[in-house]
């Protein structure tokens, strides 16, 4: 392409540093903002002064920060969730199930010890809490090891055994906590029986303690991959399955692992949203939406380029702007669904952004000078 | 990176002109640039003393140009005759199958291929899909037909039909291109001149007759060259490997490896001849554990090993290069430090506590790269930024460096150049010279031959014969690859 004296081609990349890949996507946020502003143009908003609402409310505001947290947890387990089987070469299309399983698993803790409905318990919660948390993680690693396990053993196809559960679980949730069901609340609302006030999970400076956990699980998946044995493993089956068969390395072990460490940290996220996150504590009735908000782990891992260090500022951003969408929305009483058009504009750009992560458009001038002027630099 | 610099060369009528050189040396390039898949920076090709311009394929197959892909570009579920036709401008409406099929009935007779038109590509041999891909070039008219390497797939008898059927094309007045990388009998069996390519220039061009094998690696590889390996007797030592009636199936289901016996010593070649296909690739694996066996017995120094997995045979001292690299022996997108950890991930002197000292593998990846000459920016380059035969040299001496009991080399210098194909087989005599048994499976019948102080043709899953290297005969070993026994008369 030509204008003026200037020539333009596609140059491959040969290697792109975390640097570069970082400014490749802030560069992509700002434009994807920009296009989105067009929506509040055509609603008639100013778009700065909209976007100075969603931001301090998403991340300065005391009413808004602690929401966009609690989101950002959940959005961070997710990713995390996605991004172990993602390093294996696999797609982990089933957080929401293995988010519902892992909700419903703390709940059935609760109707164990016989304290569904109840409002109040004897029972410590220095054991039920630890008890929750592990059910949680084991539920949800129970359903992701199904995938893992036909994976490995008989190499059916992930997707469609994740995606094929999130259904499953999705009306097994149904089941149990509406009219009739185990786990359903006394007042027959449609939702489940709420955690006893003392079994709520204890808070710090407006933020929960699961936030502890996962950001030391990015922090640990990091580390895992990089320098651990099992992380080599999982790589090499990632890039290579046969040459990983080749090494030695068991074509049937590292599907279920990855799947059963995601599923882990998925219903881990289950326990986090609804015996948490101040304010809900029981599983609530739009609990599809949060199996919704769970593929966006796959958005975020994506994003992240399977870096889980990565995915901490982007789970953080997503969290805030859903949290800032949905605020701006009534605010400025624009019609449902700005939050949601507004992360789909965000993830379109992000995605369409990744070509600068394999070429670079270099620039010449006609008397032969070579200006690289990459988008961005 | 410049691939071809001022090339000058010409093409007679009638005449087998080959193209000779290294794997690096251009061929590539100019083979694409000649078939117009590539553009050339600068310079001009003439047909018939006109001045062409190639923007793409289709001009040069308009011009007379006709190319044999290695890898075969062909159609696999569709019939011999309608791969012919394909792209052929009259078939671009109504097809007229039956006067097709007569016409390159013709073409056949013409030239002595002996094929079926109404069978399905995916079921016919190498030989038999590069006959395909000559009568669909000629089909559609070529003049000047250039061969990519058109006996690295061939068994030989397959090689001395197309060598017949090259010759009976030139009498016709057909120019014959082929390009060839280092079978140098070929070279000389076949061709009128040869052009010989260094570095992306043209060395020089003569005639066939006045060259021999000798000059004409000297003049590919810029030095002289020592074809004949000595091979250095070792004392022969304890029994290594053991493989009792082993049978295993083959990825279609089929018997692929038939009740196959033998032993391996310390200090020992044992050497598998054979056409690719007849059991080599599955008698690998099932040694490696790679492969479910359906019955037999291996035993490791004694040890009984048939149901251990690849990772315990590892360990156990089986140290396998596969003839695969890209897609089983590396990978492409790991640092060379991390395809080196391939075979030392495992090893506790590598690792603490489940966590690998990479900065130890980084030592042993830049000792290798020293030691073994590997051609590269440094460790930290990707596998796929290495050319064939420094990716080889990589996985050999991430293999050997583990001092192996047992050394499983499958197709080692597969596709190398002469400088590389002479250091392997060098290693693989220092690994012999180590005590190592070395298990050698090679379609190169020359290459088993010089190395091997045993040798077992192979056809159709099971050993013809396990004959002693002293003994050895060329032509009946050769014989037993195609499953024939010749009488002592005969030879």
């Amino acid at each position: 392409m030509k204008i003026g004296s200037y020539q333009f081609k596609l140059e491959q990349r040969a290697s792109l540093t975390g640097w570069r890949a970082a400014s490749i996507s802030i560069f992509a946020i700002v434009v994807a903002l920009v296009l989105f502003s067009l929506i509040f143009i055509f609603a008639g908003i100013n778009p700065l002064l909209a976007y100075r609402e969603i931001f301090s409310y998403a991340f300065f505001n005391p009413f808004g920060l602690p929401l966009t947290l609690n989101r950002f947890i959940f959005l961070l387990l997710c990713s995390c969730a996605f991004i172990i089987p993602y390093r294996a070469g696999l797609w982990n299309i089933g957080m929401t199930g293995q988010f519902y399983f892992g909700s419903l698993a703390a709940f059935g803790v609760l109707y164990v010890f016989g304290i569904g409905g109840a409002s109040e318990t004897q029972i410590s919660a220095w054991l039920l809490i630890p008890l929750m948390l592990i059910a949680a993680s084991l539920g949800g690693a129970f359903l992701g090891s199904i995938a893992g396990f036909m994976k490995g053993r008989f190499n059916v196809n992930e997707i469609v055994v994740t995606m094929m559960l999130n259904f499953i679980t999705f009306w097994l949730v149904s089941f149990l906590i509406k009219e009739g069901g185990l786990f359903m609340n006394p007042g027959g609302r449609g939702e489940s029986f709420e955690l006893p006030n003392s079994l709520r999970a204890p808070i710090f400076l407006d933020v929960t303690f699961t936030i502890i956990i996962a950001l030391g699980a990015a922090v640990l998946l990091f580390y895992m991959f990089a320098r651990t044995k099992l992380g080599y493993q999982i790589r090499a089956y990632g890039k290579n399955p046969e040459a990983a068969s080749y090494a030695g390395i068991s074509k049937f072990r590292i599907p279920l692992l990855v799947f059963i460490m995601g599923g882990a940290l998925a219903g881990f996220a289950g326990y986090h949203y609804f015996a948490a996150v101040p304010g809900v504590y029981k599983i609530a009735r739009n609990y599809g939406f949060f199996g919704d908000l769970a593929f966006y782990g796959i958005i975020c891992g994506l994003i992240s380029q399977g870096n889980p260090l990565a995915a901490i500022p982007v789970a953080f951003l997503f969290g805030g702007l859903s949290i800032g969408g949905r605020f701006v929305q009534g605010k400025l009483g624009m019609s449902f669904g700005v939050d949601f058009a507004l992360l789909g504009v965000l993830m379109i750009t992000l995605v369409a952004f990744q070509f600068f992560y394999r070429y670079k458009i270099v620039c010449f001038k006609k008397q032969e000078e070579h200006l690289d002027v990459g988008i961005p630099h | 990176m410049i691939a071809n610099d001022q090339i000058d060369f010409e093409i007679k009528a009638g005449e087998i002109h080959a193209i000779l050189g290294e794997n690096g040396a251009g061929k590539t390039t100019l083979m694409k640039i000649l078939f117009g898949e590539y553009q050339p920076d600068e310079g001009e090709i003439y047909i018939s003393r006109k001045l062409v311009n190639f923007r793409s394929c289709l001009d040069a197959i308009d011009l007379g140009i006709g190319m044999v892909h290695q890898h075969r570009k062909l159609v696999p579920a569709h019939s011999v005759i309608e791969n012919i036709i394909l792209g052929h401008p009259r078939a671009g409406t109504i097809l007229n199958i039956s006067r097709a099929e007569k016409e390159i009935n013709e073409l056949c007779q013409k030239y002595g291929f002996n094929i079926d038109l109404k069978a399905k590509v995916w079921q016919l041999s190498e030989g038999e899909k590069q006959v395909v891909e000559i009568l669909k070039a000629l089909y559609r008219g070529a003049e000047i037909l250039i061969l990519d390497e058109p006996t690295s797939a061939l068994a030989p008898t397959e090689t001395e039909k197309l060598l017949e059927s090259i010759k009976a094309m030139a009498k016709d007045d057909l120019a014959i291109v082929p390009f060839i990388t280092h079978k140098l009998p070929i070279v000389l069996a076949i061709s009128d001149r040869v052009t010989v390519l260094r570095r992306g220039r043209v060395v020089s061009t003569m005639d066939t007759k006045d060259a021999t094998e000798r000059s004409l690696a000297m003049e590919m590889v810029g030095r002289e060259v020592i074809f004949r390996l000595e091979r250095t007797e070792v004392e022969k030592g304890e029994t290594i490997l053991e493989v009792k009636d082993l049978s295993a199936l083959s990825n279609k289901g089929l018997i692929a490896l038939d009740s196959v016996s033998f032993s391996i010593r310390e200090g020992e070649i044992f050497g598998i001849a054979g056409i690719a296909g007849n059991g080599q690739g599955e008698l690998v694996e099932a040694l490696a554990g790679l492969r479910n066996l359906e019955g037999g017995k291996i035993l490791l120094d004694g040890q009984d090993i048939t149901q251990s997995t690849a990772l315990e045979r590892w360990q156990a001292g089986i140290g396998y290069i596969p003839a695969d690299r890209i897609h089983v022996g590396s990978i492409g997108d790991f640092s060379l430090v991390e395809n080196t950890a391939m075979n030392y991930y495992f090893d506790e002197a590598y690792s603490r506590k489940g966590t690998l000292d990479y900065d130890k593998i980084r030592s042993l990846t830049e000792e290798i790269i020293t030691e073994y000459g590997v051609l590269t920016p440094g460790p930290d380059t990707t596998a796929k930024s290495l050319s064939g035969g420094n990716l080889q040299k990589l996985i050999l001496a991430r293999v050997l460096s583990r001092k192996p009991r047992l050394v499983i080399a499958h197709l080692p210098t597969q596709g190398l150049d002469i400088g590389a194909t002479e250091f392997v087989r060098n290693k693989l005599m220092e690994a012999k010279q180590e005590n190592a048994g070395i298990l050698l499976i090679s379609e190169d019948l020359d290459e088993v031959l010089s190395l091997s102080d045993r040798v077992a043709p192979i056809y159709e899953g099971r050993f013809m014969d396990i004959i002693p290297g002293h003994e050895v005969k060329r032509e009946s070993v050769g014989a037993m690859c195609a499953g024939i026994y010749l009488d002592e008369e005969e030879v």
